[in-house]
């Protein structure tokens, strides 16, 4: 279900009438079963995935916080995705021969977890914390993996054969990427990590755990919540509030604005000039990354604000992903004003790790450069998306190697003349990176760099007038953002006076509305 | 202090509602219909407190902007052309509808002629744009016919007939106010800042559906009996009203594997002539280019060229004065 149809319209309001009139076990299970609804209405099969990383990181954490639990709980919680898809080859639900594929994963996976859990517990007492832990990271790479880079790396495998002169003569199956699943196998993969190091304590109630990992407001494109902050807020009964209807409905219509206004119409013309078919020139090549800078920008922090927005109005604060990521300074800068749960999951879980910043300069460049390939693969399967990671990598080498052009941006140091020359000149890398990241190939990326070499207004359609369209739909964010600005939230103009808050509240709605026809997905949710 | 009703949500909940009645009490008859997708029966049309009538691009119904008194003058021989992209070709002075009136003025006949096609439109579509443009006293009225459209035509009347129902998803374009401002900003901003290029690939496409459709025999036998039963229903119509119609059928131009190009009327001709009556008369576009050296004429199987468009004007023009009714002015 998306946030912006007609469903979620009806479903939100509908789950917080009974949420907050529940007390909180009820609230947990409420919790659970809408969420499981808000992600089967894309491909009910899902679910039984989701359940079964529910399952593993569930009794895994445990474990390693030295819990054993009953084998017969074990099998009994572990058979529950077998129940849901034989439930679904029942009903018709799905295509008949991968569902009953599934279907024979979900009959071993029961008994070869026990049993797996069981070796495990047979460890000496000083490896098992460990093994589990392992464990938890393998089984949801494995999914990730499995789900998400197959057919990348199959083909990619099949591609360099054949270009070697031998046709390994197979055919790889298609594999449906199941919507969200790199946000929730990385929600996962910090809890295991964080009960191991201690920081956070594992979920006793396996429902508020499952509440956790499939919490509908943030479970398809984030923001990407650690253990410490959403499951403690899970774990006791939120009070109902007028400040968390307010802030909630308040992201949720600026979430709309981004979305609908901004991104949706942003689009069209980043999908005319990244089409292989259109000739492009110099005007619609900046255009086009243009209009693709605000429509990512406004499509996922849209996302993020309309998911915080409901979370907020079921009481719970969700952290928030963007501020002002065009008005980074510098390449560091930009990452911590871009998808900041990500960046700040790939620091701890990562860059860290692998030793950080602490063993040198030479040694924290590689650190940079693992992380970022890795993050750029972690958006997509597909070698612009690696490419776009490198190309970050390489920034923020450059402005470590080069302390002159980092020092553009430090605002204490120099003039704000300096400080806007350090704004403008990010923004203008980030636009090369996002043409990176939207160009669908080589030859597509290649197309747009070369266009620039033909300024000839005549080569392709005008570019006047849907400049115009661009700077009619991205302007009115750009104020938004100015009136934000002083509140450093991209939501909150508090220092203004209620009526004109009021007047920027209709006019955000109006724009918005505007615009509401074409049901248009969410980017990240294909992450 | 803990008020759940703020000062600026309530100021925006009157602005809207106040705008809204604003918007119903002062504006609600320019609403021209976009959520009927070219199903309502005056979008487009635009009557003027001068007594003229203006065809504007609006509520799914792309005219091309031409404007004409309400009332036919005294003396003028007035043709109005109903169909689809075929007959509404590159520009209204391109168009066979367009060049009507000059070749009558160079006969000595007063006259005028103007360009009602709407691409995509189909029989369906096509009838209620008759029905509107027989209010206008034209001395004739033109119905191009095709059957290549009904696809599109029972979509966007299924559309149409969605926007109507009780779907919440169309909750919030029954608000005047939003309707009104998507419908300007749909017209005044997305038709006229962005390039046809641009739209298209904006735009979702049901393309494949559509082939599928088409490959169907039993659905393209469905089809063309609705062809006939609203042609049938247009004819009666403007007998009805006394207006004289003329039917064209459309006429596809096919290459064969060996690269001969045939014309292909897809069953049009026998199917409007049994329509030939009082009033109601036929041109068949197969056997007005049949005569012709007619592939460079096509820009590709249906539409025209400009030499196409004016070969096409010739026989309208012919087929007026053949059956006496460019006199009746």
């Amino acid at each position: 279900m998306s946030f912006v149809s007609w469903q979620y319209a009806l479903f939100l309001p509908a789950l917080l009438l009974a949420y907050w009139r529940l007390p909180w076990r009820g609230r947990i299970l409420l919790l659970v079963t809408g969420s499981y609804f808000f992600y089967g209405m894309w491909d009910p099969r899902f679910l039984a995935l989701l359940l079964t990383t529910t399952v593993v990181d569930y009794f895994n954490a445990l474990a390693i916080a030295g819990r054993r639990a009953p084998s017969a709980r074990i099998f009994g919680i572990a058979s529950l995705p077998l129940v849901w898809l034989t439930a679904c080859l029942a009903t018709g639900s799905g295509h008949s021969g991968s569902t009953k594929w599934a279907v024979t994963a979900a009959a071993f996976f029961p008994i070869v977890y026990a049993s797996a859990y069981q070796l495990l517990w047979g460890l000496p007492v000083r490896k098992q914390r460990r093994s589990f832990l392992l464990f938890s990271i393998m089984s949801n790479l494995a999914v990730l993996c499995f789900f998400k880079y197959f057919n990348f790396f199959g083909g990619s495998l099949t591609l360099l054969l054949d270009h070697l002169g031998w046709d390994p003569g197979w055919t790889l199956p298609h594999i449906i990427l199941p919507v969200g699943i790199s946000f929730y196998t990385f929600q996962s993969i910090s809890y295991a990590v964080d009960v191991y190091r201690n920081t956070a304590k594992p979920a006793d109630d396996f429902f508020t755990f499952a509440a956790f990992v499939s919490f509908f407001p943030q479970l398809v494109a984030g923001p990407i919540e650690r253990c410490h902050d959403l499951l403690p807020q899970l774990q006791k009964p939120a009070v109902l509030e007028a400040a968390h209807l307010h802030r909630g409905l308040r992201l949720i219509l600026v979430g709309l604005f981004k979305k609908v206004f901004v991104a949706d119409n942003c689009a069209v013309l980043a999908n005319f000039a990244f089409d292989a078919k259109t000739p492009l020139n110099g005007q619609w090549a900046l255009l086009g990354v243009l209009a693709f800078a605000f429509q990512i920008y406004g499509d996922f922090s849209g996302y993020t604000d309309i998911a915080r927005g409901s979370a907020r109005l079921l009481g719970i604060h969700l952290n928030s992903n963007f501020r002002f990521p065009y008005f980074a300074s510098n390449p560091a800068d930009f990452w911590r004003r871009w998808h900041q749960t990500l960046s700040a999951w790939f620091r701890d879980y990562v860059y860290i790790p692998l030793g950080g910043n602490r063993h040198g300069t030479s040694i924290s460049i590689r650190n940079v450069w693992i992380t970022m390939l890795l993050a750029g693969l972690w958006h997509g399967a597909n070698w612009t998306y690696v490419l776009w990671g490198g190309y970050h990598a390489m920034l923020l080498t450059l402005f470590r190697v080069l302390p002159a052009l980092d020092q553009l941006g430090e605002t204490r140091l120099n003039s704000r003349g300096r400080q806007t020359v350090g704004v403008m000149l990010m923004f203008a890398l980030s636009l090369v990176g996002w043409a990176i990241f939207r160009s669908k190939d080589m030859a597509e990326l290649g197309r747009w760099f070369t266009a620039f070499g033909n300024w000839s207004a005549s080569a392709t359609v005008d570019w006047v007038k849907p400049f115009g369209w661009w700077l009619a739909h991205a302007g009115p964010l750009l104020l938004l953002q100015a009136a934000t600005w002083k509140a450093r939230d991209e939501v909150e103009f508090a220092h203004f006076s209620w009526p004109f808050r009021g007047l920027v509240y209709t006019l955000l709605f109006l724009l918005a509305a505007s615009s509401a026809v074409n049901d248009v997905e969410f980017i990240y949710f294909q992450f | 202090m803990n008020r759940w009703i703020t000062a600026p949500f309530l100021l925006m909940l009157l602005l809207l509602a106040g705008s809204e009645l604003i918007v119903r009490g002062f504006f609600a008859r320019n609403m021209s219909g976009r959520f009927e997708y070219g199903y309502h029966p005056t979008a487009g049309f635009v009557e003027n407190q001068d007594g003229t009538v203006s065809l504007v691009r609006a509520g799914g119904r792309r005219f091309f902007p031409q404007r004409f008194s309400r009332r036919r003058p005294a003396g003028t021989f007035r043709v109005l052309v109903v169909g689809d992209s075929v007959p509404r070709g590159p520009s209204v002075a391109a168009s066979y509808p367009g060049r009507i009136a000059g070749k009558l003025q160079a006969l000595g006949i007063q006259a005028e002629s103007y360009n009602m096609g709407v691409a995509g439109n189909g029989a369906r579509r096509s009838q209620i744009i008759l029905r509107k443009a027989l209010d206008y006293e034209p001395s004739v009225v033109v119905l191009h016919v095709n059957n290549s459209n009904e696809y599109e035509d029972e979509r966007e009347f299924k559309r149409a007939q969605e926007f109507k129902s009780w779907s919440p998803k169309n909750w919030l374009m029954k608000s005047l106010l939003v309707h009104r401002l998507h419908e300007a900003k749909t017209e005044q901003m997305f038709w006229k800042w962005l390039p046809g290029e641009v739209r298209i690939l904006g735009a979702p496409t049901d393309a494949d559906a559509e082939v599928q459709a088409s490959q169907n025999l039993a659905k393209i036998r469905e089809w063309d009996e609705r062809v006939r039963q609203h042609t049938a229903a247009s004819v009666a119509l403007a007998r009805d009203r006394g207006v004289p119609i003329l039917l064209v059928a459309q006429t596809r131009c096919r290459q064969d594997a060996s690269g001969h190009y045939a014309l292909d009327d897809m069953g049009l001709d026998r199917m409007l002539l049994p329509f030939i009556g009082k009033g109601v008369y036929f041109l068949s576009m197969k056997e007005v280019f049949q005569e012709t050296d007619f592939a460079p004429l096509f820009g590709d199987q249906a539409h025209l060229r400009l030499a196409g468009h004016e070969r096409m004007a010739e026989a309208v023009v012919n087929k007026l004065r053949q059956e006496n009714l460019s006199r009746g002015g």
